[in-house]
């Protein structure tokens, strides 16, 4: 296994693994409250910041460009929140305008930076869409303790930030400063964006909040259960879509790791035991199947008592005439399942069924 | 900490001049309420009366205009622990990924303070809460796949293992069953006889003579307060409900009468 030894491919590999936990813990959050979006503003608005950081800096240096990241991150939140309380505009239309108007100001500026000379070297369009195997171990070096950083407080604030997700209003009544968790649950979701700008970039990185998160939540019973696969998640998205983009024609990173995410994500809504749409569709085929054989039975049952006859034999017309063709299907379940029997009757006729003890029992004969 | 002097500390709830406004117009009108210890009380009006507002504020949920509120004596800032709060069960995301156990001990959290985990002991507590209110059974449930009166029973277990003087509920019959609503009022009363303040949000005035001992008739002004027996008059009705009379149930009257 050369590759493990090969740094770029090492270095992509553990800047997505970084991105993938923090944006799976961080968005599991912001999910939850609804506030999944946000992570889309946040990302684009941070392009102008990427931009006057790398001219501040003069060249390509990690913590410049992350620094103007964040503090255009934290400019767009603001402005949002300006605008709903200022503003009768709702939230999506504030986060659509934020998102807008920085992105604009963002390309603007990208436009004008590769104009200067040096630029086309530093690659700073690779913001745009991802480019992990730009990540040097100097950047890791800067990545890692945000990430831990990160970590460290939801884990610190644990229970104050589930109940502020699941209750604000109960919370603020026990003396939580729910609007300070908010912002501080807010303001992580920016870093967790700062740190997948390099790998995923500022386009995409809205979907490592949400794809991960959404991922998760059709897994999980509790919200320990559901941060921690959320992570997983966004880890193995990450690093899978790393390796792709590292061995592949050099794509870029960002969508890679994002479909990679996007698939689990599908599969998760589609086949997750309980809130799986699939699944749903088969319980629902299921329960549709239990009432059929339920119906057919209590015309056993019916006909049973108008005969004044336990054991009278029911001939398939009666229950086609009844049921409807589909009822053939029901019959095989019900005799596989022991509940009637196939009897003769008379030759001449179609085939008969009786109940058997058991579907005696079950439909309520027995008792009467 | 604490205030040198108590106000009105013989007073489980004490509001005086409360006005609160939204866009300039008061949704609270110059409250003043008097609850004495050991009541239960039922707050009732019309719809857009302001008794949620009523609440929101004395919990300071809502920053009033004017008007000052006292718990015992104190401001609601040094009473938290002594107050419980059941919300309306329609303001959380039922769907929350977590189970009923788990949003009953979420009750003890503001004893814990910060950074401290529940242990066993807060585990038993929510679990004896949750034998309180009948569903002892469900604790491991996911609250998604609770029914609207579990949901309510769960809120409230989150409201006994706060361990209160004071208790204010935000119409927690609403939309419940009959089962859930005897259960709740059964347990209610329990309290009151251990000596707890009740102070209910209550829609339904053909119970409020057999549910409560106290009663505040308010349209965003108070129109009465006092026990129910002299409270509960056709004209304090008249006044509080206004034009929306009729709605009211011929018996309704005819008991206050």
């Amino acid at each position: 296994m050369d590759l493990l030894f090969d740094h770029t491919l090492r270095n992509a590999a553990l800047g997505a693994a970084l991105l993938g936990v923090v944006s799976g813990v961080i968005g599991s959050f912001a999910l939850l409250r609804r506030q999944s979006l946000i992570g889309d503003t946040l990302s684009h608005a941070t392009l102008p910041g990427i931009c006057l950081g790398f001219l501040i800096a003069g060249g390509r240096a990690l913590g410049p460009i992350l620094l103007g990241a964040v503090v255009f991150g934290v400019l767009a939140g603001l402005a949002v929140l300006a605008l709903v309380r200022a503003t009768r505009l709702k939230t999506d239309a504030a986060l659509g305008i934020a998102l807008s108007l920085f992105f604009a100001l963002g390309v603007v500026l990208l436009t004008y930076v590769q104009g200067q000379a040096g630029a086309a070297q530093a690659g700073l369009e690779s913001f745009l869409f991802g480019q992990a195997a730009a990540v040097l171990t100097s950047d890791l070096a800067v990545l890692a303790p945000i990430a831990a950083v990160t970590l460290g407080l939801t884990a610190l604030f644990w229970k104050e930030f589930k109940l502020a997700s699941f209750d604000p209003v109960f919370a603020r009544t026990i003396g939580l400063p729910v609007t300070a968790l908010e912002t501080l649950m807010t303001l992580m979701v920016a870093i967790a964006v700062v740190i997948g700008l390099q790998m995923v970039g500022v386009v995409l990185m809205a979907a490592m909040i949400i794809a991960p998160a959404a991922a998760a939540r059709q897994w999980s019973r509790t919200l320990e259960q559901m941060v921690v696969l959320a992570a997983l998640i966004g880890l193995a998205s990450g690093v899978i879509g790393a390796l792709l983009s590292s061995t592949g024609q050099g794509f870029s990173t960002g969508p890679l790791i994002v479909l990679v995410a996007t698939g689990i994500t599908v599969v998760s809504i589609l086949v997750a035991p309980g809130r799986g749409v699939l699944w749903q569709v088969m319980q629902r085929h299921h329960e549709r199947q239990q009432i059929d054989a339920e119906e057919v039975l209590a015309t056993f049952r019916h006909l049973i008592y108008e005969h004044g006859d336990p054991t009278y034999p029911v001939e398939r017309g009666m229950l086609n005439t009844y049921h409807g063709r589909g009822v053939s299907r029901v019959i095989e379940d019900l005799t596989a399942q022991g509940l009637i029997a196939q009897a003769s009757h008379m030759d001449s006729e179609g085939d008969h069924w009786v109940l058997t003890p058991k579907g005696l029992e079950r439909s309520g004969v027995a008792d009467a | 900490m604490g205030s040198p002097l108590l106000h009105e500390p013989d007073l489980a709830l004490h509001v005086e001049d409360l006005t609160v406004s939204y866009n300039g117009r008061p949704a609270l009108w110059d409250i003043d309420i008097d609850i004495p210890p050991a009541v239960m009380c039922a707050i009732v009006g019309p719809n857009g009366a302001g008794k949620s507002t009523l609440l929101k504020s004395i919990l300071q949920l809502t920053p009033p205009t004017a008007g000052h509120v006292t718990l015992l004596g104190r401001p609601y800032h040094e009473m938290r622990k002594r107050i419980a709060y059941v919300p309306q069960r329609s303001s959380v995301d039922w769907d929350f990924p977590t189970t009923a156990l788990d949003v009953v001990m979420m009750g003890r959290y503001g004893h814990l303070g910060w950074f401290r985990r529940p242990g066993s002991e807060v585990r038993e507590m929510a679990q004896a809460a949750l034998g309180e209110v009948g569903i002892a059974d469900l604790a491991s449930r996911q609250i998604s796949q609770l029914s609207g009166g579990q949901q309510q029973r769960v809120f409230l277990a989150r409201a006994l293992v706060q361990d209160a003087d004071i208790y204010f509920l935000d119409e927690p019959m609403a939309g419940v069953d009959a089962t859930t609503e005897r259960v709740i009022v059964g347990l209610l009363h329990r309290l009151r006889g251990r000596g707890k303040t009740i102070v209910v949000v209550h829609h339904d005035l053909a119970t409020v003579r057999d549910y409560y001992d106290w009663l505040v008739l308010m349209n965003v002004r108070v129109v009465a307060q006092g026990p129910v027996e002299k409270t509960m008059t056709t004209e304090a009705l008249r006044a509080a409900y206004g034009g929306q009379i009729a709605l009211i149930e011929g018996s309704v009257l005819h008991a206050a009468q």
